[in-house]
């Protein structure tokens, strides 16, 4: 298909992904409340907000590092997206993906988390580097079960293509890697904990404790564009796991109901754990998700 | 030709004029002293050409025309006539520097100083035994005379020991004499050969005492307790005498005598001279004291050539030119260290930085340091090879062990040495005056010692047709460098890019691989070269190091025997330490690399025997054909490469050598001279046979070294506070990187290697080089007195964070390509823990990396630095020709993937990467378009840029300071800029991993070699009586152990 047809769909896949995740963002809010015993937000909030953050008319800035911090953190998540096929079967909405396979994948993360990080730390803020500090040192043993997970699943399907390891997956749920390899399903599901940084894992932004950082130094549009990243994330993130391990997704109405579960599993252990210290959570990582990794691997020798 | 029995003559008829001439002042006796000599040592030189050039035939002269043994024989042979020759030029040069004081003690010291080398030229030509004894005596009481005629407290006490132990010497080897005479009825040495007399047993006793003797007169360890204080005590142009001229004829008298044995106790005087030269080097180390430090020295030198002389049978042919070789080299080097001594008049080693005050003297004080312990371009370079060729050759291996050790050993007190002359200071020191007489002998050594390593090159297997030019251009720049830095900066990019040009377009068509390194080696020369504009003033010493290193990185590159790989190797290494040392902190650093890279070089040269003796090639290709103990030389070969590679267990003088180094050298040695140690492993692993050595163990082990190098290196960069130790940790990690990579062994495993390579190279240089001009701008390393100097330095800042993330790997930049490779090649190798090793170590590259740039670049700005300048361009200038490297690199992966897989496909030709028209690489796992990858990421980036700036128009700037938090206003930017023990969290978490264990090893290995040498060297009390029982006690025990008593 030509370019413009591949643009064009890649922007309604986009456009999709952004919706939904402002829902289920708005969803899960809703239910964290309701465990609270609060009502929470109301179901059309997330877009209310952006539509204020864009609209405001002042906005002041810190250099260029300051402005394009948000724009890197956007250029992970949509970058995200491009490389990803979303639906399995659909040469329409497998985006990109041609052009790069899972190591691109796990790498243009990185590129978002880096960029984000620059910007902060141009806010002047300290509190804004103690967060970034704090966010990367979790990152490297987050990450770490994770990768060990994947290099299993690459050497179970033989493949580092997205395509084919969710091809592998289909006929029935039984093939998902769920079953066929569960140990590095749990190993990522772990590490999945550390990556969507809820409880208890959030100390990098420490919602309820340093009011300060980029949530405060950002704003108006800047602080718009990271409100927008966000659910594009966390979607694609859920997507990402859901094509890794629990058998891709071949319509839309089925991706919205895996990343909702895959994500909730997060959310569900979030409201029940308080917060870690990062020396806390770095070692965590480094306990069973590593041993589970390292049983994965073990598996496929 | 004049008869050699004119050199005994003239000297023996002058010694006795000389006492007539006492009324005619000081002048004429000493001229007519001088005179002599020179026709001494004329005649000995002309017999030299005649023997060695015009072959004539040996001269025997038969003294009162009866044949022996009825009279005595003279013999000038070759041999003889060489060393006749050394020991009178010695006697002409050193009686030229001894001149005032003779002259000043009369005319008695100079009749003495003749009959010294009288005495020596008789003992090296005659064949009579008592003959031999007579002018011994002679020549050991004329030195005990000089020094006695000194006159101060330690030269007359040093002077009597001295006596003391010659007449227990003379006195054995009398006694000896006398039973040999017994025994075999003649004196002529030829006849007491033939007489056999090991066989009897009185006989066999005689001839021990005779040898013992010789062996004695060598001062062996332990028994010399009297030579060291002669050493210490005697003046230093004595000391050069007894060191240069009597030892080398007592070594040829050795040499002489040894046959009358048999052949039998060869290996007990090797043994005897292996155990000096360990013993004295080992005591060396504690010494402070110049010329005791330089006796020490000689001991141990003069136990090699007995080792030399001893094991003879290995050598065969090549024996003459091996000795000639260290010997020439030892007998100039410390003739010209205690002339040194002599002029500067410093007896504590740590003063010898007063040579600084002319560079002239320092530089030939480096050329003795670097002489002796057998760097090209000397002749013990030379014939220190040829000797482990040939000991390997023939199995020798424990001999082989104990030279090495040895002469490390000498390394570790030298270099000391060297260090404090390069860095201490001297303004407090007296001056010293360089009178003509004194400094023409030193420069006659130091110049005589480059000519003859030129022509000392054919002793070496291997040397084939080794290009002394590229030396030549390095010499011309030393003596150029009068000239202001700038100027010999155009000259050296010039001779740099002139040498690129003759060597590169040979190396493209033959051999790609090379290529590759040439490209970092020459190109990024130049490009480091360009930094060095930014210097004023004259840098004195800068160029000809600088150049020694890349003339060194290049032939390396054209080598094809091991020999000429190890000659580029060792010139790479001078230079390098040199360039490292000028750092002003660098002392210790420079130190520490230099011990590694010896050590290292030492086991490399070792493994080269091995492979020598294995194949028989003394070609490159040795290392593919080797059919015995292949794995021991490859061992040897790969630790000798890893010192270089800075792998884990032997990286520990990399952060301080590199952190300290100036910074223009900084991207030098961390970008390109890392890169040797690269070139050499990836050498034996194709030696060790590429795709077919993929099981062998050693490369599991390297596989493991290196991912574990990774994460050491990596996680050490996080918590550095230090801007250039960050880096240089970092260097560490990428190494290992690069060693995995290699280990992999498979096509896409190289491919990965090779990308790493040439990635580190250009953004490491990019990060030391901006980060050096920071460094130099803002006069500090330190990461928290930067911060917020994007404002002010905005092109560095750019630089910097394309260097990061091409280090992190980020797509779409170059870096991905060597992480998308590496996953692939780990993933096929089946390398599944150690790939999760080297994962989890690139994330943690993501952390120092993020640190550097917040700390210097992002933040609050320091209130000193609102003014200052964006770095000097000369810095900025080469790193954006290695980012504009960088971004083609990304934007078209293929144009330098491809031709890597078709080097990599000569030695690994499965499983290669397929490249699609479109620029897709497909591997055995996954696939890859870099281009595509580039632009997608490309277009969304400038898509969101125009979109916020749409969005944010009006958006207004404010000063860095317009923050709040805790309810206050900041002031000061000390307090707001976050940068100290910024991983505190993770450091409490994993900051046990790097405790500095393997440090903490080192340090303790050489606290208990110097504790070792301090306690041995306690048994040189300073007593005469306490050093005659060790005299006699050696005799008593080597008798019983030669003759099979224990």
């Amino acid at each position: 298909m030509d370019l413009l047809t591949r643009v064009l769909f890649t922007l309604l896949g986009l456009f999709i992904i952004l919706n939904w995740g402002l829902l289920m963002s708005a969803l899960m809010r809703k239910l964290t409340a309701k465990v609270a015993r609060r009502i929470g937000i109301r179901w059309y909030q997330p877009w209310i907000n952006l539509v204020k953050l864009y609209s405001n008319r002042n906005s002041i800035e810190h250099g260029v590092m300051f402005q394009l911090g948000p724009v890197f953190r956007l250029l992970g998540g949509v970058g995200l997206v491009m490389f990803m096929p979303l639906i399995y079967g659909s040469e329409l909405f497998s985006n990109f993906s041609f052009a790069g396979d899972l190591v691109v994948i796990l790498y243009i993360k990185f590129f978002g988390m880096l960029g984000m990080a620059l910007g902060a730390g141009e806010g002047g803020h300290p509190y804004s580097a103690m967060g970034v500090s704090r966010g990367l040192s979790q990152v490297t043993t987050v990450e770490l079960p994770f990768t060990l997970a994947v290099i299993a699943l690459a050497v179970q399907y033989n493949t580092l293509s997205l395509h084919e390891i969710v091809a592998a997956q289909q006929g029935g749920i039984t093939n998902w890697t769920l079953f066929t390899n569960p140990v590095a399903t749990l190993a990522a599901l772990l590490s999945m904990l550390g990556i969507f940084m809820h409880s208890p894992f959030d100390l990098v932004r420490a919602p309820n404790e340093i009011p300060i950082g980029p949530p405060t130094e950002y704003h108006s549009s800047y602080l718009g564009i990271l409100r927008t990243n966000a659910p594009i994330l966390h979607v694609i993130e859920a997507v990402l796991y859901m094509n890794l391990f629990f058998g891709g997704a071949t319509s839309w109405p089925m991706l919205i109901v895996k990343t909702f579960l895959i994500y909730f599993v997060s959310i569900f252990v979030g409201v029940v754990f308080p917060r870690f210290k990062i020396e806390q959570s770095v070692t965590w990582f480094l306990r069973v998700p590593l041993i589970l990794g390292i049983v994965a691997i073990i598996l496929i020798l | 030709m004049v008869e050699p029995i004119y050199i005994v003559a003239s000297g023996l008829g002058i010694a006795f004029l000389l006492g007539l001439t006492k009324k005619a002042g000081r002048d004429v006796p000493g001229t007519l002293m001088l005179l002599t000599l020179t026709l001494m040592t004329f005649i000995s030189f002309q017999w030299l050409w005649s023997i060695g050039f015009a072959d004539y035939a040996p001269h025997y002269t038969y003294t009162a025309g009866f044949r022996p043994p009825f009279s005595i024989n003279l013999k000038m042979g070759e041999m003889e006539a060489f060393f006749t020759a050394i020991v009178n030029l010695i006697g002409l040069l050193g009686g030229l520097y001894l001149w005032e004081r003779l002259k000043k003690q009369g005319v008695n010291s100079m009749i003495v100083y003749m009959l010294l080398f009288v005495g020596l030229n008789v003992m090296i030509m005659t064949r009579d035994l008592f003959n031999l004894f007579v002018f011994l005596e002679v020549s050991s009481i004329a030195i005990a005379g000089l020094v006695l005629l000194q006159r101060d407290n330690k030269a007359l006490s040093a002077g009597f020991k001295y006596l003391i132990a010659a007449s227990i010497i003379s006195g054995l080897l009398l006694v000896g004499l006398i039973f040999i005479y017994q025994y075999a009825g003649s004196l002529y040495i030829d006849d007491i050969i033939d007489a056999n007399l090991t066989a009897v047993k009185g006989g066999m006793v005689a001839v021990f005492l005779i040898l013992i003797a010789v062996a004695l007169e060598l001062k062996p360890f332990p028994a010399n307790g009297w030579a060291l204080d002669l050493y210490e005590g005697a003046h230093p142009g004595l000391a050069a005498l007894v060191s240069a001229a009597f030892a080398s004829a007592m070594v040829f008298v050795l040499h002489k005598l040894l046959p009358v044995a048999g052949g039998a106790w060869q290996n007990m005087f090797a043994t005897l001279g292996g155990l000096t030269f360990i013993g004295s080097n080992l005591l060396g180390i504690k010494q402070s004291n110049a010329r005791r430090l330089l006796g020490y020295s000689s001991v141990g030198q003069i136990g090699l050539l007995v080792m030399v002389v001893g094991l003879s049978q290995y050598l065969g042919e090549k024996l003459t030119l091996i000795a000639y070789g260290i010997l020439i080299s030892h007998y100039l080097a410390k003739a010209g260290l205690f002339w040194l001594t002599g002029i500067i008049n410093q007896d504590n080693i740590r003063n010898w930085s007063i040579l600084r005050r002319k560079p002239f003297m320092l530089a030939i004080f480096g050329i003795f340091v670097f002489a002796l312990i057998g760097f090209p371009p000397f002749p013990s370079f030379f014939a220190k090879w040829e000797l482990i060729m040939q000991l390997s050759a023939g199995s020798g291996f424990v001999w082989v062990i104990v030279i090495l050790l040895g002469s490390f050993l000498e390394g570790v007190y030298l270099f000391r040495w060297l260090g404090y002359a390069l860095k201490l200071e001297h303004q407090e020191l007296p001056a010293y005056k360089i009178p003509w007489n004194k400094i023409l002998p030193v420069a006659i050594a130091g110049i005589g010692l480059f000519i003859l390593g030129y022509f000392a090159t054919p002793i070496a297997t291997g040397a084939g047709n080794l290009n002394f030019l590229p030396l030549a251009a390095v010499v011309v720049i030393f003596f150029l460098d009068f000239l202001p830095a700038r100027i010999k900066n155009i000259l050296a990019i010039a001779t740099l890019a002139y040498y690129g040009y003759m060597i590169m377009p040979g190396l493209y068509e033959s051999e790609g691989l090379r290529f590759i390194f040439s490209i970092i080696f020459i190109i990024g020369g130049i490009l480091t070269l360009l930094a060095g504009f930014a210097y004023k003033g004259k840098r004195k010493g800068f160029y000809p190091a600088v150049l020694l290193m890349y003339v060194g990185l290049g032939q390396l590159l054209t080598a094809d025997t091991m020999l000429q790989f190890f000659f580029a190797w060792e010139l790479m290494t001078i230079g390098s330490y040199i360039l490292i040392i000028r750092g002003k902190y660098s002392i210790t650093h420079g130190y520490s690399y230099m011990l590694f890279s010896v050590g290292g070089a030492y086991l490399m040269l070792a493994g080269f025997g091995l492979a020598y003796a294995g194949s028989g090639i003394p070609g490159l290709d040795a290392l593919a054909n080797i059919s015995s103990l292949a794995t021991w030389a490859s061992i040897l070969i790969a630790i000798g490469f890893m010192t270089k590679t800075a792998t884990l267990g032997v990286h520990i003088w990399l952060p301080g050598a590199h952190a300290e180094a100036e910074s223009d050298v900084s991207p030098m040695v961390s970008a390109i001279l890392l890169k040797a140690g690269v070139f050499g492993l990836v050498l034996l692993f194709i030696g060790m046979g590429a795709e077919s050595a993929a099981d062998h163990p050693l490369i599991y082990i390297l596989g493991w070294l290196g991912a574990l190098t990774a994460l050491i290196g990596n996680l050490s960069a996080v918590f550095q506070e230090d801007a250039k130790r960050l880096l240089a940790y970092s260097s560490i990690g990428q190494l290992g990187y690069i060693l995995f990579a290699f280990a992999i062994m498979t096509h896409v495993g190289w491919l990965a290697g090779f990308t790493y390579t040439i990635n580190h190279f250009m953004y490491k240089a990019v990060l030391f080089l901006i980060i050096g001009g920071i460094v130099l701008r803002l006069n500090t390393h330190y990461m928290y007195e930067m911060g917020g100097l994007i404002k002010r330095m905005p092109y560095s800042f750019i630089a910097v964070l394309i260097g990061i993330v091409a280090l992190a790997g980020m797509p779409p930049l170059s870096g991905f390509a060597g992480k998308w490779l590496f996953y692939n090649a780990g993933i096929e190798r089946g390398w599944y823990f150690q790939g999760g090793v080297v994962f989890f170590s690139g994330i943690i590259a993501f952390l120092y990396l993020y640190r550097l740039i917040h700390s210097v670049f992002l933040g609050q700005l320091k209130d000193r630095h609102r003014m200052v300048k964006e770095i000097s361009p000369w810095f900025l200038i080469p790193a954006y020709t290695l980012i504009m490297g960088i971004m083609v690199f990304s934007a078209n992966p293929e144009w330098v993937l491809k031709p890597f897989g078709k080097v990599t496909a000569q030695y690994f030709p499965g499983s290669p990467l397929i490249w699609e028209g479109d620029g897709t690489a497909i591997g055995q796992l996954g696939y890859w378009n870099g281009t595509q990858v580039m632009v997608i990421v490309m277009g969304l980036f400038v898509l969101i840029t125009l979109w916020l700036i749409m969005l944010n128009r009006n958006a207004k700037k404010v000063k860095q300071f317009n923050i709040v938090y805790a309810a206050e206003r900041p002031e000061r930017p000390e307090t707001t800029h976050m940068s100290y023990n910024l991983f505190a969290g993770y450091n409490r978490a994993l900051g046990f991993m790097v405790a500095p264990g393997i440090t903490g090893i080192w340090n303790w290995i050489s606290d208990s070699i110097q504790e070792l040498a301090d306690q041995i060297r306690r048994i040189y009390n300073g007593n005469g009586q306490t050093y005659i029982i060790h005299v006699l006690t050696y005799v008593v025990i080597v008798y019983l152990i030669t003759t099979g008593g224990f």
